[in-house]
């Protein structure tokens, strides 16, 4: 084991890594979206979406239609919610620009997402909350991601299984 | 040579390979499929349709500051079947009842839902109901919706097991006319 050799892994790992970045980025630029892929945490799209499924995002079009399954992140809240269109309405605001506001509400919820919006505002705005519609879906797949943030063993599990493959494949 | 890590990383490279390979050839023979049986053009029989409103002063019902806001409901019937979207990749229809109406900003300004279902199985893709209430009290931004005419209609999404997710409408809108109050 010289230090070339150490040099060229650290390199390949640096490669797997930027690749990986630069996969994710170049996504969110075809798709005009911060977050291009987002796995579901919640129940509320219950039975189109269960927890860990993954969902594939496109945010290319001006509008987003009644019926679409939108991602949206509220002002102060940064945890991405996946909610059907209920209600859209195109409105002017005060610079004469056209705006479309929407009610969103989940599937698997007796009510409207009125209470889940930013204090005081009746309504998403779909420029400025939206971070997606969903236009593809992979079942189960996300909840690896899941376990790993939610659970500390499963986190260390695989800490320790890495760590024990880098050193058990050096040969 | 071959150590037990190495065994590990080529079945699992392997089955990533295969399941990449899976869900995309579902992917392709599931569009193929919707195009093959022609599921843009699916009839759905709406009529007696009536829409009544009333005013509401709480803020679930989109009322601001205590201020009077027209709600509208709706009364309807269906016949409809949407069996023909049913296929092996179907995981579930959501079918919408939904009020397009025009406003000064667009001709499709305003869509307002007044009634949904989730139909998970084929045997109930058949949806024939009578004075069937929508399940929703709905508003306007404006604060009445005095003098419009909707057009209404019924949309389908087909949520698949894997895959793309379709959009679409059925065959067969009605034009209503909110009541002037």
């Amino acid at each position: 084991m010289n230090i070339r050799q150490q040099l060229v892994q650290l390199l390949n790992l640096a490669m797997v890594l930027s690749t990986a970045f630069m996969f994710w980025k170049g996504l969110g630029l075809v798709t005009n979206s911060n977050s291009p892929i987002v796995v579901v945490l919640s129940g509320s799209m219950e039975p189109a979406f269960q927890r860990g499924d993954i969902l594939f995002l496109w945010n290319r079009d001006k509008y987003v239609d009644i019926g679409d399954v939108v991602v949206y992140e509220v002002k102060g809240k940064p945890i991405p919610i996946v909610h059907r269109v209920l209600r859209e309405h195109k409105v002017t605001n005060k610079d004469r620009k056209v705006r479309q506001l929407l009610l969103t509400k989940g599937d698997n919820n007796p009510t409207d997402d009125l209470s889940l919006y930013a204090h005081k505002s009746n309504y998403l705005d779909r420029d400025e909350d939206v971070l997606g519609t969903v236009k593809a879906y992979l079942p189960k797949v996300g909840y690896v991601t899941i376990l790993i943030t939610e659970n500390k063993y499963a986190k260390l599990g695989l800490l320790g299984l890495m760590a024990l493959s880098t050193l058990l494949t050096r040969e | 040579m071959f150590n037990i890590i190495q065994r590990i990383q080529s079945l699992s490279n392997f089955y990533l390979t295969v399941s990449i390979l899976l869900c995309i050839v579902t992917t392709v023979v599931s569009i193929i499929s919707m195009f093959l049986d022609e599921t843009s053009s699916i009839p759905a029989q709406l009529s007696n349709v009536v829409i009544s409103t009333n005013l509401k002063y709480s803020r679930s019902f989109g009322s601001v500051g205590g201020r009077p806001k027209e709600n509208s409901k709706i009364l309807f019937d269906l016949d409809m079947d949407l069996a023909p979207l049913f296929n092996w990749n179907t995981k579930q229809l959501f079918v919408q009842l939904v009020a397009e109406y025009p406003t000064s900003v667009a001709d499709d300004g305003a869509k307002v839902t007044y009634w949904d279902s989730i139909i998970t199985e084929k045997k109930y893709a058949r949806v024939h109901v009578n004075k069937q209430r929508g399940k929703y009290s709905v508003w306007d931004v404006s604060d009445s919706f005095q003098g419009r005419n909707a057009t209404v209609k019924l949309k389908w999404n087909l949520q698949p097991y894997v895959g793309f997710l379709f959009f679409g409408q059925t065959k067969g809108e009605i034009e209503v006319a909110y009541p002037a109050t």
